[in-house]
């Protein structure tokens, strides 16, 4: 199934009944159902992230409201005035939803709607993760990650420091280790019970998606000709090992990747617009888009690896069953 | 996808710079432009497409000391991106004390912004009234005014002729590359600061900046603020300058054809080792063996040349470059220049 949006794609999110949404830089998210939700009139989406129920997806804008949309409508969770929101980050575990918002970092409770905890950085917040309890949230920021839990109040972050700016994080699914990506064509990485420092680099461009996968044994990155994957099964995670390259091509940058959760699937969004899934244990790759097009600015896979969503910055989107 | 064009423009508090974002904001030029503000509430027009930030100034971790870039410019820019369709260029406003190095630096270090966008042009707005002031006791003010591409002399009903002058003479011997367009509550035509294309090595055409001038003893030397003896109207405004040396331009040019492959390794060499203290270069150099014009133009560190468009039959073939910078010795800029000269020139 492929869409026409026109409007850049800035996130796709697989809801817990397989239904895929598509957030747009126009405010307006999209159902592959076909309904079309206001979520931000007059302003455009900057992130988007799955509702914790796993029914419908949350949005962040540039008019600074956070805003919750399903098939029904769309229902302000949050508005900050003249701010934009930076990122968005929920859980399912903790039905926890956190937003970035300049130098701040926000927690609101899907279940609860008294419940809200500011935390406050020295710089701003580029991008924020929860770990699998949906417990503990990282922000980044510059000059690294600040380690919060995300339901306490008036508490010290822990900072897991390393120069520079830090623009994207995830945390590995066993909670045992964080992952940045920096303003530099590198990836960093803390173990996050000791602090201890893992480089990651030889990027030829700046790594901007993260994914793991395969229970959390591989991790997955943008940045190169090809996916970059990570080993990070035992205690040092890739600590002293290579990564692998899946898909090379010359000239045809990964831009965004998307691994499932429990297998060795792996699904790349390329900057020439083509998108491929490959089982990580066989050989070769299956195009899901062939075609041509605008850089590829969204890719999610459904939890259960079954099926790819993706979107273009020309607002071209598509959703197909894997092959494999 | 085309690059969307970026217009910074600098100046210190009360030069004029919320007054004329007003009127490229509010008037009807057939543009849409979002702007980038550091102090919001002072526009006071309601758009969807003004965007807050607060400066932030990261280093990279390259280890290159000019390589600071606007983090906050990164991240609101990409933002932009995703509303692309709604305007047609940025103009990003900086507050008074703001460094002009980083924001432009982030043109050109970050390879997303890079690609999406290009830096229009820096520029600067002064009021004539105090600009002298400002600059005797502002490095920042000084820097902008040296780092711009065009300067808007606001207020100028606040002065006589003669202070304008005067004003202006100083303007350029700290920038003699920008031209200054003089304006009452900044009422310049906006096609004039819109579109520059300030840092386009296709716009380097002409390169005629106000001093350039035949060296003592040739013929047409005019005796100016940039000669190194007493002239004429020095003193006219009665300011001592110790404040304005540190930043200066120095003009360089010869009618005799360049070695291409000495003066790319000098140019090199010059900006690492002087990039810190040079905020602007621009050159137009005649390679011998080569028919077309290499151009140049630098940033700090950050240096961008090409091989332009042949020179023309009857076209005087000369080189030109000047730099714009901090405690710049221009005995040795000029002799490592000539150094460059072809041997059998």
């Amino acid at each position: 199934m492929s869409f026409s949006f026109g409007a850049f794609v800035v996130e796709t999110v697989f809801g817990k009944d397989g239904c895929c949404a598509f957030a747009l830089g126009d405010g307006t998210v999209r159902f592959d159902s076909g309904e079309t939700i206001e979520a931000h009139p007059d302003a455009g989406i900057q992130c988007a992230a799955a509702h914790p129920s796993g029914e419908g997806v949350i949005t962040g804008g540039d008019d600074g409201r956070v805003v919750w949309s399903t098939f029904e409508g769309a229902k302000e969770l949050c508005a900050i005035s003249g701010k934009w929101i930076d990122a968005v980050a929920s859980s399912a575990e903790s039905n926890l939803i956190a937003f970035a918002c300049g130098k701040e970092a926000r927690v609101i409770d899907a279940k609860d709607a008294k419940f809200s905890r500011v935390f406050t950085h020295e710089r701003s917040v580029a991008n924020l993760a929860f770990d699998a309890k949906g417990r503990r949230l990282a922000c980044a920021t510059y000059g690294g990650a600040a380690l919060w839990f995300a339901r306490i109040e008036g508490q010290k972050p822990t900072m897991l420091k390393w120069a520079g700016s830090h623009v994207a994080v995830v945390f590995s699914p066993d909670g045992k280790f964080l992952i940045s990506c920096m303003q530099e064509n590198a990836l960093h990485g803390w173990r996050v019970a000791d602090a201890k420092d893992m480089r990651m680099g030889g990027y030829p461009a700046k790594p901007r998606s993260l994914s793991f996968l395969a229970h959390g044994a591989l991790l997955a990155t943008s940045g190169a000709e090809g996916a970059v994957v990570w080993p990070f099964s035992g205690a040092n995670g890739p600590m002293g090992k290579q990564a692998a390259e899946i898909g090379h091509e010359d000239g045809a940058r990964v831009t965004r990747v998307a691994g499932a959760p429990q297998g060795p699937v792996l699904a790349a969004g390329l900057e020439d617009g083509r998108v491929w899934i490959a089982d990580l244990t066989a050989r070769g790759v299956e195009r899901l888009r062939a075609d041509k097009g605008a850089a590829i600015s969204a890719l999610a896979i459904s939890p259960d690896g079954k099926r790819v969503a993706w979107g273009d910055e020309d607002g071209e989107a598509g959703v197909a069953d894997s092959p494999l | 996808m085309s690059q969307i064009p970026v217009t910074v423009l600098t100046g210190y508090l009360g030069a004029g710079k919320t007054t004329l974002l007003n009127r490229i904001l509010s008037e009807d030029h057939g543009k849409r432009y979002a702007v980038i503000v550091n102090e919001f509430g002072e526009i006071g027009i309601d758009n969807d497409l003004i965007v807050d930030t607060d400066e932030e100034v990261f280093e990279m971790n390259n280890g290159c000391v000019c390589c600071t870039v606007r983090g906050d410019l990164i991240r609101v820019l990409s933002g932009l991106m995703k509303r692309k369709g709604r305007f047609d260029a940025v103009v990003v406003e900086t507050t008074g004390l703001a460094d002009p190095g980083p924001v432009a630096q982030t043109f050109f270090v970050d390879d997303e912004i890079k690609a999406k966008t290009k830096l229009d042009s820096v520029t600067t707005v002064v009021d004539a009234l105090h600009v002298g002031q400002r600059i005797d006791d502002s490095r920042e003010a000084r820097e902008q005014i040296a780092f711009a591409d065009q300067i808007i002399l606001n207020k100028t009903d606040l002065v006589s002729e003669a202070e304008l002058e005067a004003v202006e003479a100083r303007l350029r011997s700290l920038n003699p590359l920008a031209p200054i367009r003089r304006a009452v509550r900044s009422n310049v035509p906006l096609d004039q600061v819109l579109g520059r294309g300030g840092f386009d090595l296709e716009r380097i055409v002409e390169l005629e900046p106000e001093f350039l001038n035949p060296a003592h003893g040739e013929p047409g030397h005019v005796h100016d603020e940039d000669c190194d003896h007493d002239h004429h109207d020095h003193h006219h405004h009665g300011h001592a300058h110790a404040g304005a040396e540190d930043i200066r331009g120095i003009s360089l040019s010869t009618d005799k054809p360049i070695d291409g492959q000495r003066f790319t390794q000098w140019l090199d060499r010059l900006l690492a080792e002087q990039g810190p203290d040079i905020l602007r270069g621009k050159g137009i150099i005649d390679v011998k063996g080569e028919d077309r014009r290499l151009v140049f133009q630098a940033v700090h560190m950050i240096l961008e040349g090409d091989l332009q468009r042949p020179w023309g039959a009857d076209e005087r073939r000369w080189s030109r470059a000047v730099f714009i910078g901090r405690n710049l010795d221009e005995v040795k800029l000029r002799a490592g220049f000539e150094a460059c000269i072809a041997q059998d020139a």
